[in-house]
């Protein structure tokens, strides 16, 4: 008798609908708190960073920083140092996630056909993904080393002798294509790994009927299979711009943003105003730009890909 | 009557124990006391990169074992990171409101430090007496606005290494190297001609130009060569000079003929020296440690001779030193810091780290004539080459700026572009840093 009361008193207070809005809240609690904790709270403290005359020596005395009438910003654009490195990093990205998305496309394709081996290859493929950042870095510095690389002697033997200096990472004009190239070999495996997984979601019966039909391989792929793996393609390919865009430790352990600031990215602008120059502020203000290009050309590829939805 | 007897004997047992536990303070020595004030244990942060570096752990590890052993109440604890992130590694910890009290690093760290108001000058930690043994040119190298921040624990200029076999099969007297860039040049015609066993090509001059900021310091070192500068002593960017400019057209000579392993970090000249792929290279004195890592023998066929004069220079060098630099956690933290430099700065315990580990030039004066720098080979050849060191004008900015000249290498060797275009986007990002 009791609890029927109870019961009817606690409908009156909650309808179903809305404890259930409570509940969800509070198991989506801890993850809003850590996020505005982690992210949306350094993101906004950088910003406003950003705006100040704010160096190493303010967060160790705890003084805080001076408005500097966009300072930071000014100085940034007027060497010309952010326009170049806005323009090493698109190219970076761009070079690398066309070719990710090729290879990775390519390999998923020969690793879920039936040819003998698949499997073996499909476990030592994910190496260079399990191997870390740096190691993959000094790995590569040291294949393309000018004077006793693999490299060196690859192409030396190749060209019959005819070149004998190469050297990708020396060269401004080839320094960032040799980045490019161990970012590819780092990458590649994940993104293959995935297109597998999305592969293996095509229905046999959709490419059975297609081939009834008299449809090729080409065609089969363009119509069939590619429209199937379009969420899969969507995630991957979001991951590698991302990562891309704030690659840092490959870039820095081999060229250090050089030679000729030919390979100074965003990551390694931010990197040399706030850590080598000390001076946060305009590392901030870097960082600012390089976010709000990231959210920019994130938001453009999502629109695309969501434009060309196909049923 | 039971329950007033219980409380009565809870009573007598709190006021045993009250005055058991004091019975021995009234008979312990006042905090105050001198002797306890001598015994009271101290535990100093050494922030040092070398505790992770072969070859130099053992040194650092008998150093505290010798010291903690001297000053038993004194406890070493090391803070450690790679080299290229101690720096990095000791400023976040005093964000954090934990500073370390002494670090060794060096000597171009020190502008970065004393910007960011987290070093102290050294003679608020040493008395004068013990610094008056120091060479005063060493002690100005670590000299901002006047203050001397950094004690060098040794020093050396940037010594010329060279390869006596390699001179002797190109017909050239071992024992005479080059004085002047003129001289090297000549050599570097019959030194590039060579090959190494295995048909590798052998380069003649090596100077360090990769995007690292100890590049930068050996490039200023190769101007002060030719009677240049990169800095007034005002801090002021001095590079319209005829002098610059002969080092930078030196600079592209020694690239168009091949003589100079491009974009080469000084651990890859090295590298070459120590194979046999290198002639000549300019280095620290101590670089000679990575060298004998690679190849043992290599002290059979390395001299050293002094920095090469140019144009109208007279071979000056840039000082550089491993240096150590305090941070101010108080009297007591000092007072240990102060002792445990007067032990380590002494022929006792360096005398077999520069004659077996790091191959350099003392900072003292009463350590001029220790037997590490008189019977060394390798340090023979240079070994008046310190005098004709000048200090480098201090800039908080020193890391970028010296990154900055390293991109003015590169744009005129690897990026083929004119020197006067290069010298002029040089000075626009370096006055942007100065400023």
């Amino acid at each position: 008798m009791g609890n029927t009361a109870s019961r009817k008193i606690r409908k009156s207070y909650f309808k179903r609908s809305t404890g259930d809005r409570l509940f969800s809240g509070i198991l989506v609690l801890p993850a809003v708190v850590i996020t505005v904790i982690f992210i949306i709270v350094p993101i906004i403290d950088s910003v406003i960073k950003s705006f100040l005359d704010f160096r190493v020596k303010n967060i160790i005395s705890n003084q805080p920083g001076k408005w500097n009438n966009f300072e930071n910003y000014i100085k940034l654009f007027q060497n010309e140092k952010l326009t170049g490195a806005i323009i090493t990093t698109f190219s970076f990205v761009l070079f690398v996630v066309i070719l990710q998305f090729v290879f990775g496309m390519l390999l998923a394709l020969i690793l879920n056909s039936k040819i003998k081996g698949a499997r073996f290859l499909r476990s030592i493929m994910m190496t260079p993904w399990v191997v870390p950042t740096i190691i993959s870095a000094l790995i590569w510095m040291w294949m393309f080393q000018p004077q006793y690389g693999l490299m060196k002697y690859i192409v030396q033997l190749f060209t019959g002798g005819a070149v004998t200096d190469f050297a990708i990472l020396n060269n401004p004009s080839t320094a960032l294509l040799g980045i490019g190239i161990a970012a590819l070999w780092k990458q590649v495996p994940l993104t293959t790994l995935l297109f597998l997984a999305g592969l293996q979601n095509v229905p046999d019966d959709m490419l059975e009927a297609a081939t009834i039909d008299g449809a090729n391989k080409v065609r089969q792929f363009f119509s069939i299979v590619l429209p199937y793996m379009k969420s899969v393609i969507n995630v991957a390919m979001s991951m590698a711009i991302i990562n891309n865009f704030k690659q840092f430790p490959l870039i820095w352990t081999m060229t250090g943003g050089g030679p000729d600031n030919a390979t100074t990215t965003l990551a390694i602008l931010s990197y040399r105003e706030a850590f080598v120059s000390n001076n946060i502020g305009s590392g901030a203000a870097v960082t600012t730009v390089w976010m709000l290009l990231m959210v920019v050309v994130v938001f453009i590829y999502k629109k695309l890909m969501g434009e060309t939805e196909v049923d | 009557m039971k329950k007033f007897l219980s409380l009565l004997m809870v009573v007598i047992m709190v006021i045993s124990l009250v005055a058991c536990n004091k019975a021995p303070e009234t008979q312990s020595p006042s905090p105050s006391s001198p002797t306890t004030e001598e015994k009271e244990p101290v535990t100093i942060k050494f922030a040092n990169y070398a505790i992770l570096e072969a070859g130099y752990e053992a040194f650092w590890n008998s150093v505290k074992t010798g010291f903690e052993k001297k000053y038993d109440h004194i406890t070493i604890e090391w803070v450690t990171a790679p080299y290229g992130e101690i720096v990095n590694q000791v400023v976040n910890m005093a964000g954090g409101g934990d500073k370390v009290d002494i670090m060794f690093g060096e000597i171009g760290w020190t502008p970065s430090l004393e910007d960011a108001g987290l070093i102290i000058p050294i003679d608020e930690v040493l008395t004068q007496e013990f610094l008056s043994d120091f060479y005063p040119s060493m002690l100005d190298a670590g000299k901002i606005n006047g203050k001397p921040y950094a004690l060098p624990m040794y020093a050396s200029p940037y010594v010329l290494y060279y390869n006596k076999d390699l001179f002797t099969q190109a017909g050239l007297d071992p024992e005479k190297p080059p004085k002047t860039y003129d001289e090297m040049l000549e050599m570097a015609e019959k030194l590039s001609k060579l090959t190494t066993k295995d048909g590798n090509k052998v380069y003649a001059f090596g100077q360090t130009t990769a995007s690292v900021p100890i590049s930068g310091s050996s490039l200023t070192s190769m101007i002060y060569n030719f009677g240049g500068e990169v800095l007034n002593s005002e801090g002021k960017l001095n590079v319209d000079t005829k002098e610059f400019k002969d080092a930078m057209e030196m600079l592209k000579l020694l690239d168009d003929k091949g003589y100079n392993p491009q974009n080469a970090k000084l651990k890859d000249l090295r590298n070459l020296f120590a194979l046999g792929q290198l002639a000549m290279y300019y280095d620290q004195s101590w670089g000679f440690n990575g060298v004998n890592s690679i190849n043992p023998e290599a002290k059979n066929f390395t001299a050293s001779a002094a920095p090469l004069a140019g144009g109208n220079g007279t071979g000056q060098s840039v000082i550089e030193a491993h240096t150590l630099v305090f941070m101010d956690n108080g009297e007591k933290q000092k007072e240990a810091v102060r002792l445990l430099v007067e032990y380590l700065v002494t022929p006792e315990v360096l005398n077999d780290y520069l004659a077996d580990i790091t191959p350099a030039y003392p900072a003292r004066k009463s350590m001029k004539d220790i037997e590490a720098v008189v019977e060394s080979s390798i340090l023979k050849g240079a070994a008046n080459s310190l005098e004709k060191t000048r200090p480098t004008t201090f800039i908080p900015a020193m890391n970028d700026l010296n990154l900055e000249l390293t991109t003015l290498a590169q744009s005129i060797t690897v990026g083929d572009k004119d020197i006067d275009s290069a010298i002029k986007d040089f000075k626009t990002a370096a006055n942007a840093l100065i400023d």
